[in-house]
């Protein structure tokens, strides 16, 4: 399975309203998500910058959270989306 | 390249690329000079006032009451997103956007600030329902 990073901020309510859809996700398929805080860890936050070229085109030329992003495929998926869709995404990277 | 500019009657300073035509505090034409960023802070400083979490929001309200967007009335969600652009302005030095990471370009990052122009962004700009990309400001209902 390819590694799968979600980029989150603790107060963006996307976020927020994002992470059961991501709890539920890694209960039922073989998916794992790591999760990067942004805006209170500077690390995450750089490594995040460093996708900035293929990310950034992708959502709206911006770097938004959420941002679901598997580096191997370098396939984006940004913003607050439907569960069967981050689904399909997240199974689509192999 | 946005300059600094100021208004040799009122004082006023305007960040910018061209100078304001009319001066909106004193209403006097032509009145704009460039200056230094130096001097724009040092001008600045001694009138400098802080905005606290508690007054931020009727800031905003006023800043809506005459647009076509309004505060989201969920306040839920609204106190989420205060919290977070207090907390970027104490970490980060500006009120940015909780829901976007700024790219450490200052004026790549001018566009964060909350409010920031979302009027132009795909999630408000032709739609019913728009609203900016946290959610903070949504399309008011007619």
């Amino acid at each position: 399975m390819s590694k799968l990073i979600m980029f989150h901020a603790r107060e963006c309510p996307h976020c927020k309203a994002m992470m059961p859809h991501v709890d539920r996700l890694e209960k039922e398929e073989n998916v794992k998500f790591e999760r990067l805080e942004v805006w209170h860890d500077e690390k995450n936050a750089d490594l995040m910058r460093s996708y900035r070229p293929v990310i950034a085109p992708k959502c709206g030329g911006q770097l938004r959270t959420p941002t679901f992003f598997c580096p191997e495929t370098s396939d984006v998926l940004c913003g607050e989306v439907a569960y069967d869709k981050l689904r399909e995404w997240a199974l689509k990277q192999g | 390249m946005k300059k600094y500019w100021r208004c040799f009657v009122c004082g006023d300073i305007h960040f910018g690329v061209k100078a304001p035509e009319v001066c909106p505090t004193c209403l006097v034409k032509n009145a704009y000079v460039e200056i230094s960023s130096d001097e724009a802070e040092r001008t600045t400083r001694p009138t400098r006032t802080t905005m606290t979490r508690t007054e931020f929001p009727a800031a905003i309200a006023k800043f809506a009451e005459k647009n076509e967007f309004q505060v989201n009335p969920d306040a839920a969600r609204v106190g989420m997103l205060l919290d977070g652009m207090f907390a970027n302005e104490q970490n980060h030095g500006f009120k940015y956007c909780p829901c976007r990471l700024r790219t450490k370009d200052f004026n790549e990052d001018l566009k964060l600030i909350c409010p920031c122009n979302f009027i132009i962004h795909e999630t408000y700009k032709g739609k019913e329902d728009g609203e900016c990309w946290c959610g903070l400001f949504i399309r008011r209902k007619k």
